[in-house]
């Protein structure tokens, strides 16, 4: 695509494939750290994750300094000051998030205020004084970052976002600083996640790349991006489903989310997140189904304006064979159509549900609300059609099944 | 050089003049439909009184603030200098000209990252619709149009009735110096 301005930024190191943990070390030490406190929550533990990290760091030279496995599914200020002070209890110089979305936002929370900019040379320990856009002023600690699952994209994101429990708001922290200094992606440490999991984080990424493609602040760069993150979940995501254990197959799904997380932080997302995050605070439904049950429904509210290019998306979803074969102005809906595909597919293999009426969270007489709720969710405004309460009602009756 | 191409390329000073009166109306444009307009009403409902809402050119350009009062009208805070509870951040003088010439939506300022918000975003959203709601009622249609991304069905009748309510609360807030 053609645009007449646009800004790309992504300073993180990738570090992707076999053995990429064994890179760390190496990769702390140019950033003169040799003390990381590790972040990370009690499922990653459970699952023997955490293993394959500290076998990494053995007889390095680098040294952890701290296990911090406290992180609750929703990150919060109270969970970030413990992690802060455990960091400076044991004299760290790094963070080694290991986890997902959650753990992820904590480390760059904690990261403000285990650095300058934090509390240590001001005294202070308000993290809210950072809250909101672009407070912070000046580099980070080293933050190294290790997802746990293949979705959230968090790791090359520049925001991160921490409830407030005690005025029971989630809080969102935006700056360039916050990006992680690098991303290590390695296959073993999603070769765990069960087929749910799987699919359903496969499908939020799916879900981040389409946005990205098809909302108001895509470009060039991020359109790169979102495409190859499509193709290669659209490849290989049923194999995974068939092999749970498959290197390679885990390494392209893990490298389809951080493309599809580049894409989306440089470009946004629009309705189907507008829609997603209100459902998931309505039900405490996870995220990536959520985003599930949204994505063909707000393609089809879009196609109106974006036809061309949700048509677009068919060849990195379905192939050159059914592209090819696809008169162009059948693109768009036959876009849909495999997607919708995919979801039968998925909803067959591990019970991923694809209307809010299969979840059983959410009574129907609730849909007004959570349209009302979601118009007013920052990614309404990179959505590229407009949308007004009939229009949202419109959607969730549909996606409503 | 046409006249229209001359605006779009105009000076620095002449962009600072410009942008400074476009935001001294849209500041007490959107205090007048605070008063007058019960769609704007209904979304100011949503925050909290005392809230202040600004819109400024960084380092040092135009700007304005408005601060909610417990009635639920906004009121203009002529000298503000704190940090504002929801801002509308423009990168460059040059940027908020684009908008306010019209040349680019608001949508699409953010979009193309010539803005920044630093606040709550869904305060944003609701922010963005009073503007785009003031400037529909105000603004003849063919100029609003290009203000929104999509141009509200507003009866003509309605659009008179409630663009003249604020024309004529602007300009008394104009002439009456912002006194509450």
């Amino acid at each position: 695509m053609s645009r007449d301005f646009y800004e790309f930024f992504c300073p993180v190191k990738v570090i992707a494939g076999e053995r990429a943990l064994e890179h760390i070390p190496f990769e702390l030490g140019l950033l003169g750290a040799a003390r990381p406190m590790i972040l990370t929550d009690k499922g990653v533990i459970a699952a023997g994750l955490l293993a394959h990290v500290q076998k990494a760091l053995a007889s390095s030279g680098v040294a952890i300094g701290a296990v911090f496995d406290e992180v609750p599914q929703d990150s919060s200020l109270a969970t970030v000051r413990a992690a802060a002070a455990r960091y400076r209890e044991a004299g760290c110089d790094a963070i080694l998030a290991v986890g997902g979305g959650s753990v992820i936002d904590t480390s760059k929370g904690v990261n403000i205020l285990v650095s300058d900019a934090g509390d240590v040379a001001e005294g202070g320990g308000d993290l809210l004084r950072y809250a909101g856009a672009h407070h912070l002023k000046k580099p980070l600690r080293p933050l190294f970052v290790v997802p746990t699952t293949a979705g959230t994209g968090s790791e090359v994101t520049l925001v991160a976002i921490i409830s407030d429990e005690t005025r029971g708001v989630k809080v969102p922290f935006t700056s360039t600083f916050l990006m992680p200094n690098a991303a290590v992606l390695d296959p073993r440490m999603t070769q765990t996640l069960p087929a749910h999991l799987t699919a359903m984080t496969a499908m939020d990424a799916m879900t981040h790349a389409m946005e990205a493609y098809t909302c108001l602040a895509a470009n060039p760069l991020s359109d790169a991006y979102a495409t190859s993150a499509i193709q290669k979940i659209s490849n290989h995501l049923l194999p995974v489903l068939d092999d749970l254990k498959s290197p390679l197959g885990r390494l392209e799904l893990a490298q389809a989310s951080t493309m599809a997380g580049i894409a989306f932080s440089n470009s946004m997302v629009g309705l189907v997140h507008a829609l997603g995050h209100t459902l998931g605070s309505m039900t405490h439904l996870p995220h990536g189904v959520c985003m599930n049950l949204f994505l063909p429904y707000v393609l089809e509210y879009n196609l109106p304006v974006a036809s061309d290019r949700i048509g677009e998306l068919l060849l990195p979803l379905a192939g050159p064979d059914i592209y090819a074969s696809t008169p162009k102005g059948r693109r768009g809906t036959e876009t849909i159509t495999q997607l919708r595909r995919l979801r039968d597919t998925l909803n067959a293999r591990c019970k991923l549900p694809r209307t809010i009426q299969e979840t059983g969270k959410l009574d129907r007489s609730a849909l007004r609300t959570l349209a009302e709720r979601a118009l007013d969710d920052g990614p309404v405004a990179f959505n590229p059609r407009e949308a007004d309460l009939s229009d949202m009602i419109g959607i969730v009756e549909r996606a409503w099944g | 050089m046409t006249l229209l191409s001359r605006f779009r390329d105009l000076e620095p000073a002449a962009q600072h003049a410009y942008v400074s009166l476009m935001m001294a109306v849209i500041g007490r444009g959107l205090v007048a439909a605070s008063q007058t307009d019960d769609e704007t009403r209904r979304e100011l409902a949503a925050f909290t009184p005392g809230m202040v809402i600004a819109m400024k050119v960084i380092p040092s350009g135009p700007s304005f603030a408005l601060v909610l009062q417990p009635d639920g009208t906004l009121k203009l805070l002529p000298s503000f200098d704190g940090r504002a509870t929801l801002a509308v951040v423009f990168k460059h003088l040059a940027h908020a000209f684009l908008v306010f010439s019209f040349q680019e939506s608001t949508t699409r300022a953010f979009a193309n990252d010539r803005l920044y918000i630093d606040g709550d975003i869904s305060h944003s959203i609701r922010l963005v619709r009073c503007l785009n709601r003031m400037e529909a009622l105000i603004l003849p249609q063919a100029i609003a149009a290009k203000a929104v991304k999509r141009y509200p069905a507003i009866a003509a009748s309605d659009k008179v009735r409630a663009g003249a309510r604020i024309y004529g609360r602007l300009a008394l807030n104009f002439v009456n110096g912002d006194r509450p």
